[in-house]
């Protein structure tokens, strides 16, 4: 785990700016990287503490995923930055909400920017979704907090590896 | 409805127990827990989840003596699948597992140590409490538990929480005086939530009891070594035998001239004072202000639960 460098930092802010409209981010906070382009937020206190600390395996909290210059919100990173995303955003109903929290593919006709959309439903954010060229929508839930699918017979055969 | 079976150790051993209703036990045993959930404040308003929740039918009463605490009285959906659990808006926790975080009363600002956090139920309730200001530093021993505590957190939105993989005993090597609070919910036999496992009671035996004592008195050692003078620990167990609970306690009071028992106040709960003679033996009689919880007091589930003060000024 290393700290963002504030060069590291002021890249972050320019893109989430360009994908999301965000202004003002994690101001407050301490990012740190943690691998494969994952940021994790926590404060600065922790961090003082982490320092006197053995066998750490995580701190704070998981916000996001940066890749190419595309970023991935967590459902935490996406809540925490809240009304600050302004872009890119898609207003789900709740049929889709479901399927959403299920990486059920949803389909959308609108043309978004960037490799992500962030997910909304009434006042909550859910994280992102990879929007392929298709316009299908993929949710980035991760397994261990997908609601499960029921299995039906229809379903079955593709619940199969 | 099928019958429960005891261990014979654990049938003896229970009738040799003070104030306990052994029938009253065994029909705790046979009922499943209430479902019951906490509403996370972290992450919204708690009438705007409550609302959520009726709005799917749900209906629950809150729980007196845990803040955001809701029982189950309606609703006929799993809550483990609902989009409010998903999204760490609730979480499910049974109603008296909430009491000792209670007892601990974490404040914000402070620095609060779980010392055997795994799965996350108390983790969860100490950041809450804290509110973002503070720290919350999460310890587990094993690997995979870790790994379930960490998405529990996760799912709960906390910022100011460190996650660490060690044996809890080893703590106070690097972390002595540290911290304000410490929470040792110490591994144990489990007999108080044997409804979840009728497995435990009839594989239950005296050697096992024996066996985690011996872990849970380091335990509470460690735990009470990183305190730092003023502080407060609160030890818990979710199990009824003396060996795991009273005796732990006293063997903190014997190591450490600092420790000293605090009363535990409980509005709205049925409850006990811990036990002072056990076996011929006399235990210290401070002991008193500990708290044991039987199944049948609440038709929920056993604790024990003691609360220490680390005396001094830091």
């Amino acid at each position: 785990m290393k700290l963002l460098s504030p060069r590291e930092r002021k890249f972050l802010e320019n893109r989430l700016k360009s994908l999301y409209g965000v202004e003002d981010c994690f101001d407050d906070l301490v990012l740190i990287k943690c691998g494969r382009g994952r940021i994790r937020a926590t404060t600065k206190e922790t961090l003082e503490l982490a320092s006197r600390l053995r066998g750490i395996q995580q701190i704070g909290l998981y916000v996001m995923k940066i890749s190419n210059g595309d970023i991935s919100l967590s459902v935490e990173g996406s809540q925490l930055l809240d009304d600050e995303i302004k872009n890119n955003i898609i207003e789900l109903d709740e049929e889709q909400v479901e399927k959403w929290m299920k990486a059920i593919p949803i389909k959308t006709e609108i043309a978004y920017r960037g490799r992500y959309v962030i997910g909304k439903f009434n006042r909550l954010y859910l994280g992102s979704a990879r929007v392929s060229r298709g316009g299908l929508l993929y949710p980035q839930i991760p397994k261990w907090r997908r609601i499960p699918i029921a299995k039906t017979r229809n379903n079955m055969h593709s619940q199969l590896p | 409805m099928g019958e429960i079976k005891l261990s014979e150790s654990l049938r003896e051993y229970l009738s040799r127990m003070p104030d306990l209703d052994l029938d009253l036990l065994l029909e705790a045993y046979r009922k499943p827990l209430p479902t019951s959930f906490r509403v996370n404040t972290l992450k919204m308003d708690e009438h705007e989840i409550l609302e959520m929740l009726k709005e799917k039918g749900v209906s629950f009463k809150e729980i007196p003596w845990a803040r955001y605490g809701y029982v189950v009285e309606h609703g006929s959906i799993d809550l483990g699948k609902t989009l409010e659990h998903m999204l760490g808006l609730i979480y499910i926790q049974a109603p008296i597992s909430m009491l000792p975080v209670e007892v601990l009363d974490p404040k914000p600002g402070e620095k609060v140590l779980d010392l055997c956090a795994a799965p996350g139920s108390k983790s969860t309730q100490i950041a809450q409490l804290l509110n973002g200001l503070g720290v919350l530093v999460a310890n587990d021993i094993s690997f995979e538990r870790v790994k379930a505590l960490a998405s529990n957190l996760q799912r709960f939105g906390v910022l100011n929480v460190i996650i660490t993989l060690m044996d809890g005993r080893k703590f106070p090597r690097f972390a002595r005086e540290c911290f304000d609070k410490v929470l040792v919910d110490a591994p144990c036999s489990s007999l108080g939530i044997v409804s979840k496992n009728w497995g435990i009671a009839r594989s239950w035996s005296p050697e096992i009891a024996k066996r985690l004592s011996k872990v849970q008195r380091q335990l509470i050692v460690a735990g009470f070594d990183c305190l730092k003078p003023g502080g407060e620990l609160v030890y818990a167990t979710c199990t009824l035998t003396v060996e795991e609970n009273e005796m732990v306690v006293q063997h903190l009071l014997e190591r450490r001239e600092s420790a000293v028992l605090k009363e535990i106040d409980l509005p709205s709960l049925r409850y006990r004072s811990g036990i002072v003679e056990w076996n011929g033996i006399e235990l210290g009689k401070e002991l008193r202000k500990t708290v044991r919880i039987m199944p049948y007091d609440n038709w929920a589930e056993g604790f024990y639960i003691a609360r220490i003060l680390k005396e001094g000024s830091s």
